[in-house]
């Protein structure tokens, strides 16, 4: 039981966290490489380190394959640097040799690993080891064997609990002895092993253009079609952080009820739903409110090969937008938006000056959605025009350090507002204006970008404010400087401005003082029922949308909202509501069909219910 | 995921390198259900705690299996380790070892097994399984054969585990938790009988398609034994050292201890009904 609860029950509340999956580090990087190989442009040193782990992981199993893998890998990798400027079909061809040889191998070592089990099954624990080790390559194909070949998934399935079961077991000083039964062994591990030779062996090839996954050559039915999952690559995070940012509404902070706000509400809605979107952010659930938890950055968000550091994104990427893909790898630090009417211009570069045009650039070239419903666009406006900055006491309106300040932060401000030559006599507050939410809503190239080439004039980047930014780490538009001292520094280095320690400490103060807020974060773990309440405004909607026509919108919204209490119910404290919540997720499913079936009046119903349901159940408030 | 995948190499693996533990030093062992190495880095600060409570040398161990913890307390090689309950009444029969503290999750020093089906199945009751496919995790575990298997006998089902082959149409031993949850998610087997805990171990989306249609009776945590002889003076120190975990300035140190919630105090009497269950069964001797 220990360590079943250690990773998972440690605490309820945490339970709509999705822990990482744990993999064998062949698997790990087998996985990977896949993901990495279909992505434009190719992410070559990623690439390289995952070819070079699967060498050395392979390398302990049986080093004369490993060295056979590696003298065969290395030369197409090196030929998919970028610098060796393949042609396309070149590059193409590469990729798929580089996948091909990858996957024989794993599947070569996966049959090492049954015939060292089935050959040391007198020794309980070296066969259970290599079994162990065997059923964790496994886990590198059994996600497109089930899609590609059902049927045959669960017969091999079997044929891991035989050949685990048939190893017996040693007991406890002698008691609960079972011995191994070698035929039942042998037989099953020849059928898996002729499996992997026949669909994974020296014949293996990928099977289309573009997919890098292990799809079997044979198949129980042929003219199945083949639809694989779509999945992110080992390594990628996209929980939101715990605990849960507190987020400033300006009409909620006021005494607004959401319910009363509805193109508020429907902002709120569209700003956590998926489907706004197209795929593959769909189907693995990300919406606005992925990246900007209720409004605030996100800083564990991390997928590799699209992502340099947690906290950001390369959002002009062949995998979500492949007709938006710029072509090379320019990852951002996710924004924070609270404070966004103060804001712009948006998009780190300041390209936008419009939110409308921002938001739709995102939907649409971005996230690789639909164009949205204009009713839609003006809601997920008018919710981000309520985010508000976190209350700052230590802050005038002027933007003037109060007296609540410490000393070394209104020494600080002294250096902030120093003009200094080296930087053309501007100050800090030149570009951040204290007066103006610290920025100046213009474009500067201070030298943090690489340009496209020499004396390039592509660097610009858009002053972003320092209000609330204590809690948005990293820092600079790539995510690079990992504190605020380290912006500082950066500054003081770049610029020469001959900071001291003691000044330098003085103007950390300072803007670690203009960052910071009240109650920056929520004070429970505890977010089903905040859900929850947010999810009856979500329905609010409803009879504007209705009266409005705006079938779509209300298909999305019972959609969302029924995705989102199946992924949080994991949350209840008390499991005796689980049934309830399925009931609601369910009403918003049944609404969701009669819609399509133009019958409104089980429409109506459904919402009522729903209704009814959550205001008769205190518990869940 | 790997969970308890496994029983082992019978080894144990020397926390740190250098020379043999003094003679007065207190010897802990602790399993290692996954990664041993990094299990060997967690311990660390434990293990310093350990020897300012009890103001001797404190050395770890890790073994990658129960047999082995059992072993080192009956051949006196270690002087306390952690382990199930089970394996706990062996020890006792076997060594005369005695446990000291029961871990608490979620508030509880008891879990259950439970009788997992998908919920595509059509079968609602454990009766329903007469003639199915089952996977248990481990010939040797409580949360994962004896206790299921008990659901079956409380219904009158079987009468004895030699039993249970003629009722059900297979049973595998899946080598672990995840392995036994993911059959049947996976529709390999028509039921597993696990850990209530066990379930987490499926995604959130996975778990819809999940439900249970038996529990068994409350099993007692895993424990922490000690060896017969073992010095008392320093036991009562381990025991209050553990306890003062519980809601001291070194809690968070129960993250490194399975991330338990706590401890509470146990003795053998705790453990009685899992070794007449064990006696029935079969697994010990009368």
């Amino acid at each position: 039981m220990a360590l079943c609860l250690a990773i998972f029950c440690d605490h309820p509340a945490t339970a709509h966290i999705v822990p990482p999956e744990e993999l064998h580090p062949i698997t790990e990087s087998y996985r990977r490489l896949g993901f990495f190989l279909q992505l434009r442009p190719l992410p070559s040193s990623e690439v390289a380190r995952d070819v070079e782990r699967i060498a050395a992981e392979l390398e302990a199993l049986d080093a004369e394959r490993a060295s056979a893998f590696a003298r065969a890998a290395r030369p197409l990798v090196e030929s998919l640097d970028p610098a060796t400027e393949l042609e396309p079909n070149e590059q193409l061809t590469a990729r798929r040799a580089l996948f091909e040889l990858a996957t024989r191998a794993l599947a070569a070592a996966l049959e090492t690993q049954l015939a060292d089990a089935r050959a040391s099954l007198a020794d309980y624990g070296a066969a259970r080891r290599s079994l162990d080790l065997a059923r964790q390559l496994w886990e590198a194909f059994e996600v497109e064997i089930r899609a590609a070949d059902p049927q045959t998934f669960v017969e091999l399935g079997r044929c891991w609990l035989e050949l685990s079961s048939a190893l017996g077991h040693p007991g406890v000083l002698g008691v609960g002895v079972v011995a191994p039964d070698s035929a039942a062994f042998a037989e099953d591990a020849d059928e898996l092993a002729r499996y992997l030779r026949i669909n994974f062996g020296e014949a293996y090839r990928v099977a289309e253009a573009g997919t890098f996954a292990p799809v079997p050559r044979q198949r129980s039915d042929p003219e199945r079609a083949v639809e694989l999952p779509i999945r992110l690559p080992p390594g990628a995070n996209l929980n939101k952080q715990l605990p849960r940012p507190r987020q400033v509404l300006n009409m909620a902070t006021r005494g607004v009820d959401e319910r009363e706000t509805t193109l508020i509400a429907l902002g709120d809605m569209g700003f956590d739903s998926s489907f706004i979107f197209g795929e593959p952010a769909r189907s693995l659930a990300l919406s606005c409110n992925t990246c900007h938890n209720k409004s605030i950055t996100n800083p564990g968000f991390f997928i590799p090969g699209l992502s340099s550091r947690p906290g950001g994104l390369d959002v002009s990427s062949s995998f979500f937008a492949p007709h938006a893909n710029n072509g090379h790898f320019d990852p951002i630090d996710i924004p924070d938006l609270r404070g966004i009417r103060f804001t712009a211009p948006y998009g780190r570069n300041g390209r936008f000056d419009s939110l409308r045009e921002f938001i739709r650039n995102v939907i649409v070239n971005e996230f690789n959605g639909p164009e949205p419903d204009p009713t839609l666009l003006d809601g997920l406006i008018a919710y981000m025009l309520e985010f508000d900055f976190l209350p700052n006491p230590l802050l005038g309106a002027d933007g003037r350090l109060t007296d609540a300040a410490s000393a070394a932060a209104k020494a600080g401000e002294e250096i902030f507002n120093r003009e200094f030559e080296q930087m053309g006599g501007h100050s800090c507050a030149s570009c951040h204006l204290p007066s103006d939410h610290f920025l100046d809503r213009r474009r500067h190239d201070i030298g943090t970008v690489a340009g496209a080439e020499e004396n390039s004039r592509d660097g610009a980047l858009d002053t972003p404010t320092l209000l609330s930014s204590l809690y948005t780490a990293p820092y600079f538009a790539d995510g690079s400087q990992p504190t605020l001292r380290s912006v500082n520094e950066w500054f003081n280095d770049h610029y020469e401005l001959g900071l001291g320690e003691t000044e330098l400490e003085q103007l950390t103060a300072y803007v670690e003082t203009v960052g910071s807020g009240v109650d920056a974060y929520e004070d429970t773990l505890h977010t089903l029922e905040a859900e929850l309440e947010e999810f009856s405004f979500f329905l609010s909607t409803y009879e504007f949308l209705k009266q409005r026509q705006h079938s779509e919108l209300i298909a999305i919204t019972f959609k969302t909202i029924a995705l989102e209490i199946r992924a949080h119910k994991w949350d209840v404290q008390d499991p005796s509501q689980m049934p309830t919540l399925d009931h609601m997720a369910s009403l918003m499913d049944a609404a969701g069909e009669a819609l399509q079936q133009g019958d409104w009046a089980a429409v109506d119903a459904g919402v009522q219910e729903y209704r009814r349901v959550y205001a008769e159940n205190p518990q869940l408030r | 995921m790997r969970l308890r995948n496994s029983v082992c190499a019978l080894a144990l693996f020397a926390l740190a390198a250098g020379p043999a533990p003094a003679a007065e030093d207190f010897r802990l062992v602790f399993i290692a259900y996954q990664n041993p190495d990094q299990l060997v880095d967690n311990v660390e600060p434990v293990v310093e705690y350990l020897e300012a409570r009890l103001g001797v040398g404190v050395k770890a161990y890790v073994a990658t299996d129960y047999a082995a913890v059992v072993e080192a307390l009956r051949g006196e090689t270690a002087d306390a380790g952690f382990m199930g309950p089970l394996q706990y009444v062996l020890a006792h029969q076997e060594a005369g070892a005695y446990p000291i503290l029961g871990e608490v999750y979620s508030g509880s020093s008891t879990y259950v097994s439970r009788i997992f089906v998908r919920k595509d199945s059509g079968i609602e009751s454990v009766e329903q399984l007469k003639d199915h496919s089952i996977a248990f995790v481990d010939p040797l575990s409580s949360s994962g054969y004896m206790y299921p298997l008990d659901v079956f006998r409380q219904q009158g089902l079987i009468d004895h585990r030699d039993d249970a082959d003629a009722f059900f149409g297979r049973i595998y031993f899946a080598g672990g938790d995840e392995q036994a949850i993911r059959a049947v998610y996976n529709g390999f087997v028509d039921a597993a009988g696990i850990g209530q805990y066990s379930f987490t171990l499926l995604r959130p989306e996975e778990r819809d398609q999940m439900v249970a249609i038996g529990e068994s009776r409350p099993i007692p945590s895993h424990c922490v034994v000690v060896r017969k002889g073992a010095d008392p003076e320093l036991v009562d120190g381990l025991r209050e050292a553990l306890l003062a975990l519980n809601d001291g300035p070194n809690r968070n140190l129960l993250e490194q201890l399975y991330n338990v919630d706590g401890y509470v105090e146990v003795d053998h009497s705790t453990y009685a009904g899992v070794a007449e269950l064990a006696k029935e069964y079969g697994f010990v001797r009368e």
